[in-house]
């Protein structure tokens, strides 16, 4: 660090020789502390705090929303109790001794894992299996109905409906979980989904994620009428919500004055563009001329949280302004869901040119994926330099790292392709492709064509015990096999 | 901040190119060069150690390390002379055989009729009076039959 006055004069440091207790000084250009003593830059949270509040004074309120004393208590984050209480009925089932539920973790190669079994392609319903074995083996999922907690007989008392698409897998998981393993006919809920979603049905082949979306639809709806939804904030409680939903944050600033409008939006899923820019190469490998590099979900993620400049046809009203101008927009995760499904969208429907096509690309995909960088904290902290300062109702409480259980791929053309789904269980993955069980490699399940990747949370091995927020499951002191987020059995 | 800076830098620049000797005017241009080179490089510099010091990089080897698995997966898989990835199914993990189209049978839940579980679904597409060629079937007979009836 040298004096802007004169860059040979060293009167800084010997400063802080005859000052004992100033070792500290600014780099008043870009705003970083300097310590003599460590002869290092050094960072710290209030004088980031500082720096930030002059830095967003007059840019309007909502960049203020955020920021508060690190020192402040936070409110405990009210999870919804409704999870804790799943395997309080989970630990009645296990400890009433059924035989699938006392493995061990590390499971003998002639004992295969509970909830494995085929399911029959009833005519060109691989999409319908694909998706369903995912949904099998999502572990909120799979403890909600496991445990009982959808009941058909009062389920067919009390609703007017002939149709119940939370009754119907209800059954599929009593069957797949049964311990037969003879291939499955799910015809009941293909019936039911179709007499449910009259502008899908049709023998032809779907798409996997739309019916995935229309499944979530369904049972949210029927469960949305039976709970109570307005508790917690107007939050929905209903099994698909709790597993699967998240919030999305979305930041427009205004180019001219810098004053950015914030909103949140649910969603159950992530939808991400193919991230074509790809710029890693590795350093070790000669590049082959028509090497484009590899495509990476994470870049795609990168795609999805980036500032995009919008048109200058999209020119949005700016408050502080009182104009219209050119604005550029961020997408950021306010909230991570449970269950993490993330769309890869591979089929390209042109309108102008009335026609789709596919993006056969290969797409590389971590098996552990750690979210911290596409978090709203994390995205606003960037846009601000990366100062510390503390966000309201931080994520930070909510474990950050997901870890993959289930991968449907599509093969094949547009029109005539075919789903299959990778399920992982006990670190063993198992290929499920209509009636056919296998074994497969890690590295079958890496070259594969991925489509819809599934990834649950991991608990947060970090939280002490009495600190939960509830976003995890602590292991029972007595060592019962509880059924833990992110694993099987 | 800048400003000052900028200030400062003006006025220096004034002190010197005030004193009369021209070849220092070379001296002083390079100077400058040297001082806005130094303070973009601080900036970069500043900018990647805050992010290294507060942990906020990403595992650069981790990344390294998947795409390697990745590309070595892909080889493998591609590998002609590799069986695993490529064979046919003789039996699954549980020792069963399944036909090409599934051979359960069960009754249909909308007419009551015994089906063949993998032709359930242009069945019931039929049963149901959905899809295309429930219509056009229909299309076709009542043609037909309206045909005959003119002759």
């Amino acid at each position: 660090m040298s004096c802007s006055l004169s860059s040979e004069s060293n009167h800084a440091l010997l400063h802080t020789k005859t000052q004992i207790g100033h070792e500290i000084a600014v780099d008043i250009q870009r705003s970083e502390l300097y310590c003599f003593a460590c002869d290092d830059q050094v960072y710290d949270p209030d004088f980031d705090r500082a720096v930030m509040l002059e830095k967003i004074v007059g840019l309007g309120n909502e960049n203020l929303k955020g920021i508060r004393s690190i020192n402040n208590k936070r409110k405990r984050l009210g999870f919804d109790g409704g999870l804790s209480s799943d395997f309080k009925n989970l630990k009645r089932v296990g400890g009433s001794g059924g035989g699938e539920w006392d493995h061990g973790r590390r499971l003998s190669k002639s004992c295969f894992p509970v909830g494995l079994r085929g399911l029959n392609n009833l005519g060109n319903t691989c999409f319908m299996n694909s998706v369903l074995q995912a949904l099998l083996h999502a572990p909120p999922v799979r403890n909600y109905f496991l445990s009982g907690r959808h009941d058909r007989d009062s389920c067919r008392k009390n609703s007017s409906d002939r149709f119940c698409l939370s009754c119907d897998i209800d059954v599929i998981f009593s069957a797949v979980f049964s311990g037969d393993r003879a291939p499955y006919s799910p015809a009941q809920f293909l019936y039911s989904w179709w007499r449910l979603s009259e502008n899908l049905a049709c023998y032809e082949q779907q798409d996997a994620h739309e019916f995935f979306m229309s499944v979530l639809d369904r049972i949210h709806e029927k469960e949305g009428k039976t709970r109570n939804t307005n508790k917690d904030n107007g939050e929905c409680h209903c099994v698909v919500h709790r597993a699967f939903s998240g919030l999305l944050r979305s930041d427009v600033t205004c180019t001219t004055c810098g004053y950015t409008s914030t909103t949140y939006d649910p969603c159950v899923d992530i939808s991400l563009d193919f991230n074509t820019n790809v710029d890693h190469i590795s350093p070790n490998k000669p590049q082959k001329s028509t090497d484009l590099g590899v495509s990476t979900l994470t870049s795609c993620l990168d795609l999805f949280t980036r500032p995009e400049k919008l048109g200058s046809d999209q020119k949005l009203y700016c408050q502080n302004c009182q104009e219209r101008h050119e604005s550029v927009k961020q997408m950021s995760i306010k909230r991570l869901p449970l269950v993490l499904c993330l769309h890869v969208k591979r089929f390209e429907h042109s309108l102008v040119r009335k026609a789709s096509r596919k993006i056969d690309r290969h797409l590389q995909f971590p098996f552990s994926l750690d979210m911290t960088p596409y978090v709203s904290s994390s995205i606003v902290r960037k846009r601000f330099g990366n100062r510390i300062f503390a966000f309201e109702g931080d994520e930070a409480e909510c474990s950050t790292n997901f870890e993959v259980f289930a991968v449907i791929t599509h093969s094949g053309m547009l029109e005539s392709g075919h789903y299959m789904t990778y399920l992982r269980l006990n670190e063993q993955w198992y290929k499920c492709d209509d009636a056919w069980i296998t074994e497969v490699d890690d590295e079958v399940v890496r070259a594969s064509q991925i489509y819809l990747v599934f990834y649950a949370q991991k608990p947060n091995s970090s939280h002490k015990s009495g600190e939960d927020g509830g976003c995890h499951l602590r292991s029972s002191p007595s060592g019962d096999s509880f059924v833990s987020i992110a694993g099987c059995c | 901040m800048r400003a000052l800076i900028i200030l400062v830098l003006i006025t220096e620049f004034w002190r010197i190119m005030s004193a009369p000797d021209e070849d220092n005017h070379a001296q002083v241009a390079s100077h400058f060069f040297g001082e806005l080179l130094d303070s973009v490089i601080m900036d970069v510099a500043s900018e990647c150690h805050r992010i290294a010091t507060l942990g906020l990089d990403r595992n650069l080897d981790d990344e390294e390390e998947e795409l390697r698995l990745s590309a070595q997966a892909r080889a493998r898989v591609a590998d002609p002379s590799n069986s695993e990835a490529n064979s046919k199914y003789v039996v699954d993990i549980f020792g069963q055989t399944h036909p090409a189209v599934a051979s359960e049978i069960f009754d249909c839940m909308n007419c009551g009729r015994s089906i063949v579980a993998g032709r359930f679904a242009p069945h019931l597409e039929k049963c149901m009076g959905k899809g295309r060629k429930a219509r056009v079937k229909a299309t076709r007979s009542s043609t037909a039959a309206a045909a005959a009836q003119n002759r």
